[in-house]
């Protein structure tokens, strides 16, 4: 069943129960099916085919992407926050011939950026869309392909997951169990829904015939408002909670009424949890692990164990099975540090067109998740670290090499490096250690940083240096660069 | 009022996603175009309580007051009486 089946079941069986809301208004599921329908109508004469989606989040933004699905089209909802430049990338490797926008993104990327696309569909709140052109095209894609959810794309090539409606089905499910979902719920939904964890959240909470509350961290006392309004379980990376925190009379006020604090894309530290259970003792923390590989969740760490195992991952959730692996894909031994590997419903089709990090990604059915791992007793993963150079910054997964050579190319220097520096908020931001030339100006490189990087990868600090930093084996690594820059700070 | 507008401005030049060449009305919405997330806003909160020696009551912290110049401009008059 797709994922906007369950919205059809439950405007059958539950017409006035409300789906989604957002500010002051509020859409029944009989209500959200209708648009749904209405907007999905004229995507009907299209054969599977890919539809880039461009919409901020909202009501607007859901209605949309089920309309796709229920036209058995491909969405692929582009990360708005990105720079125009970064946008641009992905639709160069999506190949993508189609676009829904709303009015509020088509007036503010203009018209010219959307010369590229034969179909192009603005939509408001008030219209079901209008098509500005329409060209339709016969595309090949994997029969299963329901949606592409973009990893990366701030720099380098940017990876497309390809997800199928089993897989979204599988891992809503799954999220339902572990946060024991009801349609009495309410899910507070204040992170991007263009990424994989945002995305889970709306359909865990449709699959169990709830609601979901749209908005953003923008405004403190709008975001407070709005998990004062009956939210029962609320949704944040790391760096959420460490915003909310910082006002902690709100807080306490705020939550009083929430059952579940859940917690993705990032590891929870003791700090947020200390301060979260004196301000609000009843509330079940729980903190989950995953990849957008895994369409969104891999493991959760239950609520009675999160004081003694915050260091861990936890177990994986219902439908998943884990593993460590050795260097020969063999399962290792307890205590023995190797891959993490998955298995289950919710694991990737693969990466859209292309078939060689697909294979690397994804062998023998296992996925492989690029963390260091080692299994502990009854059942429970600690991570430690990756395999590749990855890291994570404001709570985003970034490869510093990639975003280094992106500097490199684009401006007057010799050599960039990205190092991850502490961050009161972010948890982890970066600044830059830059060997200059001539010509290098530290004003352009800031400017460059803002214009063409999201706002998370602005360096905090730009210091210039005069030798690579090589660790003592000759080799630049992060460990190395974090290691030169101690002796660069120390030495100031 | 123009000088906090245009102290205003040059922050958000030196510290945002805004183009030091572009032009920002003053009604434009600050983080519906991109020029400024969640973090930034609470930076650029930071920023005004020092600038202006004021403190910001939590429940000021709404799109009238801080998603645009105007409202930004309005709020720092306001509370530096």
């Amino acid at each position: 069943m797709r994922i906007d089946a369950y919205i059809t079941e439950y405007a059958r069986k539950t017409p006035q129960s409300i789906a989604l809301e957002e500010g002051k208004s509020s859409i029944s599921y009989s209500c959200l099916d209708n648009d749904i329908n209405a907007i999905a109508s004229p995507l009907m004469d299209f054969n599977h085919c890919r539809f880039a989606i461009l919409a901020e989040s909202g009501i607007l933004y859901v209605k949309v992407l089920m309309a796709v699905y229920r036209s058995a089209n491909i969405a692929i909802p582009l990360p708005i926050e990105f720079p125009k430049f970064s946008l641009e990338k992905i639709l160069d490797a999506a190949h993508v011939n189609n676009i829904i926008v709303t009015d509020i993104q088509y007036s503010r990327f203009g018209e010219d950026f959307f010369e590229r696309f034969g179909t192009v569909i603005v939509i408001s709140s008030n219209t079901f869309g209008e098509f500005l052109r329409k060209k339709i095209e016969t595309e090949a894609n994997n029969p299963q392909l329901q949606l592409v959810l973009y990893t990366s794309g701030t720099t380098g090539t940017p990876k497309g997951v390809m997800l199928s409606d089993k897989n979204l089905v599988a891992n809503a499910e799954s999220i339902v169990k572990v946060l024991r979902i009801t349609s009495r719920d309410k899910g507070a939904l204040v992170i991007s829904p263009h990424h994989a964890f945002g995305n889970s959240i709306i359909n865990s909470h449709l699959v169990a015939g709830g609601s979901v509350r749209i908005g953003n961290m923008n405004f403190i006392d709008s975001v407070f408002n709005l998990i004062g309004s009956d939210v029962s379980i609320f949704y944040g990376v790391p760096s959420t909670y460490r915003i909310l925190l910082r006002y902690p009379d709100r807080f306490k006020k705020a939550f009083a009424g929430v059952r579940i604090a859940a917690s993705a894309g990032g590891g929870m530290d003791r700090d947020i949890v200390k301060d979260i259970r004196e301000l609000a003792p009843d509330l079940e923390i729980l903190p989950m692990y995953g990849q957008t590989e895994a369409t969104a969740r891999l493991a959760y760490l239950p609520a009675e164990d999160v004081d003694e195992f915050i260091d861990t991952i936890g177990k994986a959730i219902p439908g998943v099975i884990l593993d460590v692996f050795d260097s020969e894909y063999r399962p290792a031994k307890p205590n023995i540090t190797g891959e993490l590997v998955a298995t289950g419903d919710n694991i990737m089709l693969g990466y859209l067109d292309d078939e060689i990090a697909t294979k690397m990604k994804i062998i023998n059915g296992w996925l492989h998740t690029g963390d260091l791992a080692q299994k502990l007793p009854r059942r429970y993963i600690k991570l430690l670290g990756r395999k590749d150079d990855l890291i994570k910054i404001g709570d985003h997964r970034i490869n510093p090499r990639e975003i280094e050579k992106n500097i490199e190319e684009n401006n007057e220097v010799s050599r960039v490096f990205v190092v991850p520096v502490q961050h009161e908020l972010m948890g982890t931001a970066i600044s830059l250690m830059v060997i200059p030339v001539e010509g290098t100006e530290i004003g352009k490189l800031y400017a460059f940083c803002r214009k063409s990087l999201p706002g998370y990868l602005c360096p905090r600090e730009i210091l210039f240096i005069d030798h690579l930093p090589l660790s003592e084996n000759g080799k630049i690594s992060n460990r190395s660069i974090i290691e030169e820059y101690q002796h660069v700070k120390a030495s100031v | 009022m123009e000088q906090i507008k245009n102290d205003i401005v040059d922050y958000l030049k030196a510290n945002s996603f805004m183009d030091s060449n572009s032009s920002l009305k003053d009604n434009d919405s600050l983080t519906q175009n991109g020029i400024i997330d969640s973090i930034g806003l609470l930076e650029l909160m930071d920023y005004i309580c020092e600038k202006y020696s004021i403190e910001i009551p939590e429940d000021m912290l709404t799109p009238e007051n801080f998603d645009s110049l105007q409202g930004i401009t309005n709020m720092i008059t306001k509370l530096a009486k």
